[in-house]
């Protein structure tokens, strides 16, 4: 069975070096065809039918893509339509050493059965292993193992004889391993000739990547940038300083400036400003570049001009252009300039706009304008640029010639009609990599088989607590219910105490595809309307969901504590509970103010209630901070989805409660899982802010005459504390709001990997997440921790290496970044629809902050951010002084300060379709020629209703 | 084993045969006992060869590396010798109990071989002062049955033969920095040219006579021995006396007239052997230990 | 290579094209070399081994060291300075090499019968000629054949084989980039025929639940091991045999 050849393979680090593996080759692998007699085969992938309407081919047929076809055209081989694609093991390596992106995308593809596509593992296979021969390259051989697979396929699949004269198809870039697949009598195809072969779906042609349009570049206009340095000759300058590399930063306010952040070990970050069109030379947003600073004589400084690219014009514009941007400048404000030279890595995404349609009515060649500014216009063929006028899209980048203005790219995908609220939502989780495509259905295999009833297998090393009189406290409508507590009095006196989280591990095991998928989500994304789950809904709203008068499976940590809540006696176990009752906050409050009800539920909860606020005193005592930032709550319409009301979020005093004991367990699992893995567990941490960033809340505490001390978490709360003002109950609100922005990002980690593990905000020297993993990942791998530390279940190679545990952290924190980002764009989406639909508004508000030709103005009522701008690009300015110390800023004769109650007009401004904001006008305090007159709703037109969006 | 112990009747018996040009196992005193060379057995290495001489039982193995060339001689690469005197040959050479034996060995292959007389050292540069092929040529002793310096010298030239080192190309850019690129296909490889690399002949003063190829009991029997590199054209390119004994000068000068000759003889032989396993190219069977 | 390698596809091949529970390719030969009391050879795949034994014989040295009612093992194992990727600067000595010697020494002498050479001395020398993961296994499957060569009684013929775990996959007899790739490696010994355990030996972390299995797999890789040893040492008695008939 077993054939063995061993390969030679050097490899470079540092020197050089002879690599010998065995290689066997094999009898056994099936070629996985339906058709197929001769291959004693199981079960198979590839169909009989596989009918595909093309005109040059017209008999049913599988495609073998080689490397680059799946590399660059992922986008087609994704489509529904393409089934029957044999991936060959020589291309999947491939990718999976190109790109870890489209490999994944590729992997998916397999897994999805409605797609055929079969992996055929030809390196094995004894019939179709390739040695390399004298002065073949790599690249050959690659080629050269590709063909000789589809060789063996055509072979193959002749000898079944079938009625219908199955064929296989070589899909290739490249022209020359097409000509030598043709020489061997092979089927070959261009891929680009084959997608436009398919009759019956033009549409599919829209989504090839422009491959070709670079190699023949020579023969088109004329060279708009320098060439960029090959690799090798940049690591060469990098390496010897000439060169720096660092993250390419477009400006989102003037295409025609960027900068690049170059971070260089035992050496200062540096900001390197680039600026103009022939220095930016290509490179996009977020790609890693390698620069060349120009000498000082050239520096320049950051213009606070804005630019926008209004498309292509005459040359001589765009210079004129450029000059704007070199006016005057003081010596001082001149920034390291420098001029992009090479590419590193692009770091290119599908990118979601919309389409400028070609002024020449027959043109396939349209610009594409991307939501995020800081992306330049991409120049896309299509053939449905009518259908696509007004859509939001999706469109891939595949390449930037250097006799191109724009980068050439291709559509990916239609969102749907912008400012509709489906698309915009799609638009903005696209925008903020927030993974929400449906769970594939090798995810979803994995999940337990329904009905799902606890087994004795299940109760093995689990606690029976059905007995208990467990309750949740939730918002109302919570469907994931991932806590649940309890508290009795014990016969020594003392309480116990008990915080019973979803055993959501014990669903998601590691390694699989449930836990990757899941790891790699990472959160749960709550968006105004809508949620994105992290793990599939029959566990988040379901099986895990800790629901009343169901036997759900949990992992509890009981506490014994005295009447002081302190604790006495700490004890984790799996369990099994059957809560009594789901309450939300206000239905808790209710049972613990009532005095006539007095079952055990409501006992418990007023226990807990009393121990929470001991437990709260004693938190601010040591030091913790609350701080307030406005959370918006918006009262959907439930027929139409749009918002009706908008209000901020009212506290109770069970908010409190429950958030107490979590952050008391959060505590208490964290010392557990670091006494246990003291190099594995992942715990949370909030780094101190640095002094300077408390810099403007002093300043706003000055303003009313207070002293704020930022020396000490709890030097800061106390001041806080005390900065009351008479009069002025907003105030301390302001000024904790101000902190809230001058707070550092609380981030994972793993313990072995960092020494400081302090949490600012909370004023506890040890903290993790263990309260809510069914929409946190963190708390997953949390619950194996501390699952292994008490032997309930066990460890697994990942969980105890610390370098794959600080991968899984930052994939964690830019998940949970971007969370935040996507629902912060999410509640401004549904602020426009507000407004849009109430017209223009009155409303008093607050300064939060001055800036230097504005002013930044907090509406309580809304929880709304909104800047009135007093610099204006048509009109005549007004005097403007501002003084940064303060700071202040004066308009004409008057003065702003911060926290300056002042009157605004409210109103959408929709003359941007991909970019509507909320206006904000000053009308009190009255300023000449910069004021405006109070309107009314009534007496104006709403403006919304006049730009409609979907026309 | 690497010394045996015999009587003195075994002696005299021993230096009577060698008198008539009758040795103990037949042979004359200018015959080498049956000789097996076969290369490429580790694959592994860059180069490797395998060389059965009685008993005695000879692995070497040869690993280019990239390193800096020697300060004196920059536009040079050298080869560095390591000696393995393993336990397996004999229990003596357990622990530390080989490591005399090995260090001595490999100084005299080190004056034999790694001089540009022998292998063309300026082909193992790369650039000069910068980068050279450092060649680490390490020998393994499986079995000791006498004439170590013999088989092991037929077994370096076999592996130096056998050594394909790969082909690396110095790209340079503007700054001058230079960088070494490796081919990547595997058949482009560097060949030494071993036409100049000399054989060992050792020759053991018995009685009047002397001998080469000596066995453990002729080597008992024996007060000196002279050993010589001699090229395929009969040069000599290094002589040394070893042993406890001492020899007149009109031994050494007759003991180096046969060392050429048997020397010179042995050349051609081996080449040719080398050169008919080559053209087999990968349809030769490999035998290695399994044979 | 940035990805790192894939240890085991989807399609269930590990990078040399094996299936999980699949040996690699074992040839052997008994009787090698001329001097020593026994000699075996061994290739398990890419690994390459040379057992040699001297003995049984009186004890060298200090006479301390003689045992009054059993035989003294003695084992030093060495690798040649060039059987690895990476150049070894010296051949045994090493952390790693006497941690090997230790562990050879405890497999053979619950596997030798020494009671029946009390006073004496059995050597057992190993070099590793060339490396590609196992090395130990490989060791312990060589000096086996050579212990049968010097006509040493044993209990059972002693196996050695490694396994290690990708994800949930037991993976058995482990090649270099197999080790190498992360993961626990368990190295066991095996006498077959009884079941015991000569020697068990596992250097990362393990979880409990997940011992039995992997021990499972090198236990059945064993077995298997065992069959092919056996068939070496028929094959190299018939050969005698005929040798000597003659």
């Amino acid at each position: 069975m077993l054939k063995s050849k061993t390969f030679v393979k050097k490899t470079r680090s540092g020197g050089v070096r002879k690599i010998v593996r065995e290689h066997y080759l094999r009898d056994d692998i099936w070629c996985g065809s339906e058709v197929c007699q001769s291959c004693p085969q199981d079960s198979t992938v590839l169909q009989r039918n596989a009918y595909m309407e093309s005109s040059l081919c017209s008999s049913p047929h599988y495609l073998i893509p080689d490397t680059n076809v799946v590399l660059h055209q992922i986008d087609i081989l994704e489509d529904p339509l393409i089934r029957n694609v044999i991936i060959l093991q020589t291309v999947l390596q491939e990718v999976r050493h190109r790109s870890a992106p489209v490999y994944k995308r590729i992997k998916d593809a397999i897994h999805n059965a409605e797609k055929h596509f079969y992996t055929f593992t030809n390196e094995h296979h004894r019939e179709t292993y390739v040695e390399q021969e004298q002065g073949e390259s790599a690249a050959e051989l690659h080629d050269r193992t590709i063909r000789v697979a589809a060789q063996w396929y055509t072979e193959h699949l002749k000898k079944a004889q079938t009625a219908e004269d199955l064929k296989v198809i070589l899909l290739t870039h490249d022209g020359k391993c097409k000509e030598k697949a043709e020489e061997i009598g092979l089927v070959s195809y261009n891929c680009e000739e084959y997608i436009k072969s398919l009759i019956a779906n033009p549409e599919l042609v829209d989504r090839l990547a422009l491959k070709s349009e670079e190699n023949n570049e020579s023969d088109r206009g004329k060279i708009l940038f320098p060439e960029h340095l090959p690799l090798s000759k940049i690591q060469a300058g990098i390496k010897s300083g000439r060169l720096l590399q660092g993250t390419f930063r477009a400006n989102r306010d003037n295409y025609l400036e960027a900068s690049v952040f170059v971070h260089r070990d035992g050496e200062e970050d540096v900001e390197v400003l680039i600026q103009g069109l022939r220095s930016l030379n290509r490179a996009v947003h977020q790609d890693v570049v390698a620069v060349e600073l120009l000498p000082k004589s050239e520096w320049a400084a950051p213009s606070s001009v804005v630019l926008e690219d209004e498309g292509p014009k005459e040359d001589e514009n765009e210079d004129e252009k450029e000059n704007i941007l070199k006016s005057v400048a003081s010596e001082k404000m001149l920034k390291p300039t420098g001029r992009v030279v090479g590419i590193i890595k692009r770091n290119w995404r599908p990118y979601c706009g919309m389409l400028s349609k070609s002024h020449i009515k027959e043109a396939t060649k349209h610009l594409f304008t991307p939501a995020d500014r800081r992306i330049p216009r991409i120049r896309i063929e299509t053939r449905q640029a009518s259908a696509l006028e007004g859509q939001r899209i999706i469109v891939a980048i595949d390449g930037w010639p250097k006799n191109s203005r724009y980068p050439n790219g291709h559509f990916v995908r239609n969102l749907g009609s912008a400012g509709d609220k489906g698309t915009e939502t799609e638009v903005l989780l696209l925008e903020h990599d927030v993974p929400h495509q449906a769970f594939s259905q090798a995810v979803l295999g994995f999940l337990p088989k329904m009905p799902w009833s606890i087994t004795e297998e299940d109760m093995k090393n689990r606690e029976d607590l059905r007995h208990l009189h467990v309750c949740s406290v939730d918002p109302p409508g919570c469907t994931d219910i991932d806590d649940a507590l309890h508290c009795k009095d014990l016969e020594n006196g003392n309480l116990e105490v008990g915080v019973h989280i979803a055993d959501v591990s014990h669903f998601i095991r590691p390694g699989n595809a449930l836990d990757q998928e899941s790891a790699s989500r990472g959160t749960t994304v709550y968006l105004c309307e809508r949620r994105i789950d992290m793990v599939p809904e029959l566990l988040s709203s379901n099986l895990c969901s800790l629901r009343s008068n169901v036997e759900r499976l949990a992992f509890s940590c009981i506490w014994e504590v005295n009447h002081n809540a302190e604790i006495v006696k700490t004890r984790f176990t799996k369990s099994v509970i059957n809560s009594k009752a789901s309450l939300t906050y206000a239905e808790a409050q209710m049972r613990i103010d009532d005095a006539s009800m007095n079952d055990e539920i409501t006992k418990s909860l007023r226990g807990l209630n009393r121990l929470a606020k001991i437990l709260k005193k004693k938190r601010i005592e040591n030091g913790a901070l609350t701080l307030s930032s406005p959370e918006v709550r918006f009262h959907i319409d439930s027929e139409t989805h749009d918002p009706i009301d908008m209000q901020t979020k009212e506290l109770k005093d069970t908010n409190s409660m429950v958030e107490e004991f979590m952050l008391l367990a959060n505590i208490s699992v964290a010392q557990k899982i670091y006494e246990e893995f003291p190099e594995f567990a992942l715990l949370r941490k909030h780094p101190a802010p640095p002094p300077s960033n408390y810099d403007i809340l002093v300043k706003a505490a000055k303003s009313k005459s207070f002293e704020l001390r930022t020396d000490s978490a709890k030097a800061l709360a106390d001041s806080l504390d005390a900065a009351r003002a008479q009069g002025f109950p907003y105030f301390n609100t302001l000024l904790r709001i101000l902190a809230t922005r001058c707070m550092m990002q609380a981030v994972y980690f793993c313990s072995g990997m960092d020494s400081d593990f302090h949490h600012y905000g909370l004023a506890s020297p040890i903290y993790t997440h263990f309260t809510s993993p069914i929409r946190r990942y963190a708390d997953i791998i949390v619950h194996r921790l501390l699952a292994a530390a008490i032997g309930a279940d066990s460890t697994y190679p990942d969980l105890m290496d610390k370098h794959k545990q600080a991968a899984l952290s930052n994939n964690l924190n830019y998940r949970h970044k971007m969370a935040q980002y996507a629902q912060r764009a999410s509640v401004a989406f549904h602020t426009q629809l507000f407004f849009k639909s109430r017209g223009i508004l009155n409303e008093e508000g607050f300064i939060l902050f001055v800036k230097k030709n504005a002013i930044v103005i907090l509406i309580p009522k809304y929880g709304l951010e909104g800047r009135v701008f007093f610099e204006n690009k048509d009109k005549n300015n007004p005097r403007l002084t501002f003084i940064e110390e303060i700071p202040a800023l004066t308009v004409e004769h008057h003065t702003f300060h911060l926290f300056d109650k002042v009157k605004v007009t409210i109103s959408l401004d929709s003359s941007n379709i991909q970019h509507q904001k909320i206006r904000m006008s000053l009308v009190e305090p009255v300023i000449p020629g910069v004021s405006v007159s109070p309107q009314s709703a009534q007496d104006c037109e709403p403006e919304a209703k006049k730009t409609k969006l979907d026309c | 084993m690497a010394t045996v112990q015999i009587s003195e009747a075994e002696k005299v018996y021993i230096v009577h045969g060698v008198r008539d040009d009758l040795r103990v196992d037949g042979r004359g005193c200018e015959d080498y006992r049956h000789m097996e060379i076969e290369t490429d057995v580790v694959s592994n290495t860059d180069g490797s060869a395998r060389v059965k001489l009685g008993y005695s039982d000879i692995l070497v193995g040869i690993k280019a590396e990239i390193g800096r060339p020697r300060p004196m001689v920059p536009d040079e690469g050298f080869l560095e010798f390591f000696v393995d005197c393993s336990a397996n040959a004999t229990p003596e050479f357990e622990g530390r109990g080989g490591e005399d034996l090995g260090t001595e060995i490999s100084n005299t292959l080190y004056k034999v071989f790694n001089n540009p007389h022998s292998v063309d050292l300026r082909a193992l540069c790369i650039s000069p002062k910068e980068h050279c092929w450092i060649l680490y040529v390490d020998v393994l002793l499986l079995q000791c049955d006498g004439n170590l310096y013999d088989a092991i010298s037929v077994a370096v030239k076999a592996a130096l033969f056998n050594t394909r080192i790969p082909r690396v190309q110095i790209s340079e850019d503007d700054e001058g920095t230079k960088e070494i690129e490796l081919s990547d296909d595997p058949y482009d490889c560097m060949r030494l040219s071993v036409e100049n690399v000399p054989c060992i002949v050792t020759l053991c003063k018995v009685g009047q006579r002397h001998i080469v190829d000596a066995t453990l009991q002729e080597k008992a029997c024996s007060k000196a021995c002279l050993l010589l590199s001699v090229t395929s054209r009969g040069t000599v390119t290094c002589v040394r006396k070893i042993g406890g004994g001492s020899l007149d000068p009109e031994s050494i000068f007759e003991m180096t007239e046969t060392g050429k000759r048997v020397g010179k003889a042995l050349q051609s032989p081996l080449m040719e052997l080398l050169q008919k396993e080559e053209s087999l190219g990968k349809k030769r069977q490999k035998v290695g230990f399994l044979g | 290579n940035m990805a790192g390698l894939e240890l085991l596809s989807d399609q269930g091949y590990r990078l040399d094209g094996r299936k999980p529970s699949e040996l690699r390719k074992v040839q052997a030969r008994m009787g090698v070399f001329a001097q020593g009391d026994g000699s075996a050879y061994i290739e398990q795949g890419n690994t390459k081994a040379l057992a040699v034994v001297y003995g049984p014989h009186e004890v060298r040295g200090s006479r301390g060291k003689a045992l009054h009612d059993r035989a003294v093992i003695n084992c030093q194992f060495s690798m040649a300075t060039f059987s690895t990727a990476e150049r070894k600067r010296r051949p045994h000595g090493d952390r790693k090499s006497s941690e090997v010697s230790q562990h050879l020494k405890q497999t053979f002498e619950a596997a030798i019968l020494t009671q029946l050479y009390p006073r004496s001395q059995i050597d057992i020398y190993v070099k590793i000629l060339q490396s590609d993961g196992g090395n130990y296994s490989a060791s312990v499957n060589a000096a086996t054949l050579a212990v049968i060569d010097a006509g040493i009684p044993l209990r059972d013929y002693v196996c050695a084989c490694s396994a290690g775990f990708v994800e949930d996959t037991p993976l058995a007899d482990l090649c270099h980039a197999e080790e190498a790739g992360g993961g626990t490696v368990l190295s066991l010994a095996l006498l077959p025929q009884g079941g015991q355990i000569a020697l068990l030996q596992m250097d990362a972390r393990l979880h409990q639940d997940h011992l039995d299995t992997l021990m499972e797999a090198a236990m059945t890789a064993c077995r298997s091991l065992s069959t092919v040893l056996d068939r070496v040492v028929r094959e190299h008695l018939q050969e005698v045999t005929t040798l000597t008939a003659e």
